[in-house]
């Protein structure tokens, strides 16, 4: 993560503009904004230990646009959900429009679906029935054979696949599933992005986020366990860590400046939320509390959470 | 039952072949029956640190085109009767073998033997896939750098996502002086990092190379080194013993055995 790679004559510019006269861009392109961060420490590495408020902040924010982000903005949050709906446990996989097929990579997705099934395990019951909601993408059995495979591991079983493809619908019913074929519809899941589509659910991990691991969701995400420096974690709505925060966190990815960031022990690599970037002081704390970090109009300051109460919050949303 | 167990780290250079060569012998010492797979193709160097190199006829590569049987391509210690080394083939690459061919391999090898180890390459592509596909257990080798330690952690994760829940983490290469001086991750920052449990800590030691240049594991040594006892003390780990960590206390300083202490605690 190189702090200083952008264009030196915009650093300077940049740093002094306040997040209020920012245009608040709906979708951030994640993936471009780590080459954006020429975030110059405005903030004071103050003390830790001194009762106010605003007691370890270092940041700047930034605008995507003037520094050149691409136009086409793609919210690329989406990853693989797991989640219950009406009983039945579901595998959702991003559709088409919302990852590209040609950006889908199978052995990527093996890997994150046994990293979410593995943070889950605690709560997985054996033989549970598992239905795939594979929308337009395009399977073939051997992909179904190395999902059954994973999914074995964890005793789980997979039973219905719901396509609207022919050929997945085909090699589902080859490698024995039974299968939903639904005609291509203009659904929630298809809708143009421009949609503004509610937040997901929180996605609930037990896991540590170790380093190469990207957890992405379209909704709050709470991690039981800590984020390792190397690992990232970017939420449409809140981070909530329960550990040690040592990687990076954005929240409000989508563009939502209310969300916030808490850990237990807040020592990160790079905060984000939603436009504004904020890096750790050089030096780091001897001693740590649970923090929040929020933003301000002068960009993303982290609080301790014991003073960090409901009228604080009030106050953000105003 | 066998203990498959895969010795990785991510970052190359940390000791992974060091650390097999070692344990292999030192299982041997005691009478156990020590398989060594070599899963480094087209880099092997396992044969050489065991000083095996010129008695190798055939390969894990010909075993699996059945130009051979697994027998024939087993290499037996000069030293240790007990200590086979299945050799990687050095003109090919990685793709040579895929990870049902080292299934299939490992599986064969199992039965005659109490521990296989499957010295993985550096790096997470096809190499070390192969390596971890058989395995039941891994050793994490990473020495006290910041480097080593994120790849180290990046291999944890890419292995807990494999099912492999059982790992134990060696420290490679620690210098007490460093630690103290607050130059060096301690073993502690290392641990408290990855959350796995520790079950080495081996000190830099030059004898290191000299038993790398002469093909003689340190563990076979006559009056054996820091670095060679604690690798003896690891092998007595994996067969379940309790076994204090050694003392690398510099003299006329007890930050460090206040450390241990605290580890102790933590280690069962």
């Amino acid at each position: 993560m190189d702090a200083h790679a952008a264009t030196p004559d915009k650093s300077s510019d940049s740093a002094l503009e306040l997040a209020e006269s920012l245009p608040h861009e709906a979708n951030v392109e994640v993936n471009a904004s780590p080459a954006s961060s020429d975030a110059i420490e405005v903030g004071t590495s103050s003390d830790s230990l001194s009762v106010d408020i605003e007691s370890n902040s270092a940041l700047t924010n930034l605008s995507g646009n003037e520094l050149g982000l691409p136009e086409h903005r793609i919210n690329n949050n989406f990853s693989i959900q797991l989640k219950t709906e009406a009983g039945r446990f579901l595998l959702i996989l991003p559709t088409e429009s919302q990852v590209p097929a040609a950006e889908f990579n199978w052995s990527e997705f093996c890997q994150q679906l046994k990293q979410r099934l593995s943070a889950r395990e605690r709560w997985l019951k054996p033989q549970t029935m598992l239905h795939l909601i594979s929308a337009d993408r395009l399977l073939d059995t051997r992909q179904f054979q190395e999902l059954s495979q994973a999914l074995n591991n964890f005793q789980i079983q997979l039973k219905s696949v719901t396509t609207w493809r022919r050929q997945t619908a085909i090699a589902a019913v080859t490698s024995g599933y039974s299968v939903e074929q639904q005609p291509q519809e203009l659904s929630l899941s298809s809708a143009p992005q421009t949609a503004i589509a509610p937040l997901a659910d929180a996605l609930y991990l037990e896991t540590t986020v170790r380093s190469g691991v990207d957890i992405r969701h379209p909704g709050t995400v709470v991690i039981l366990g800590d984020i390792n420096p190397g690992g990232t974690v970017v939420a449409d709505g809140d981070i909530l860590v329960w550990g040690r925060l040592r990687g990076i966190a954005h929240a409000g990815a989508a563009g939502n400046p209310q969300c916030v960031i808490m850990a237990l022990q807040m020592e990160p690599t790079q905060l984000r939320i939603a436009d504004a970037i904020a890096r750790a002081p050089e030096k780091s704390l001897v001693q740590f509390f649970p923090e929040v970090a929020h933003t301000t109009p002068q960009g993303i300051c982290i609080t301790r959470a014991s003073g960090f109460s409901r009228s604080q919050l009030s106050k953000i949303e105003q | 039952m066998t203990r498959i167990i895969v010795v990785t780290s991510g970052k190359g250079g940390v000791g992974k072949t060091t650390v097999s060569a070692n344990l292999g012998m030192a299982l041997a010492k005691i009478n156990r029956q020590v398989a060594l797979i070599d899963a480094d193709f087209g880099l092997r160097n396992l044969d050489l640190l065991l000083g095996l190199e010129n008695r190798i006829v055939y390969t894990a590569v010909e075993v699996l085109a059945k130009e051979c049987r697994l027998e024939q391509a087993l290499v037996k210690d000069k030293r240790q009767p007990s200590l086979v080394l299945l050799p990687a083939a050095q003109n090919r690459n990685k793709d040579a073998v895929s990870p049902e061919q080292m299934k299939s391999l490992v599986s064969s090898l199992a039965p005659k033997y109490q521990y296989v180890f499957i010295d993985s390459p550096a790096g997470i592509e096809l190499g070390f896939k192969n390596a971890i596909a058989p395995a039941q257990e891994a050793l994490i080798v990473t020495t006290p750098e910041i480097s080593s330690v994120r790849d180290a952690d990046r291999v944890v994760g890419l292995l807990e996502a494999e099912g492999i829940k059982k790992m134990h983490l060696i420290i490679n290469r620690i210098r007490p002086v460093m630690v103290k001086a607050n130059d060096m991750m301690s073993v502690q920052d290392v641990q408290e990092l990855l959350a796995i449990p520790l079950i080495g800590v081996i000190p830099d030691d030059e004898r290191v190379i000299v038993s790398t240049n002469r093909g003689e594991p340190l563990v076979l040594a006559e009056n054996p080194s820091l670095a060679g006892i604690a690798f003896e003390n690891i092998a007595r780990r994996l067969e379940g013993e309790t076994v204090e960590f050694l003392d690398l206390d510099v003299p006329g300083d007890n930050i460090l055995a206040k450390l241990r202490k605290l580890l102790w605690t933590k280690i069962v």
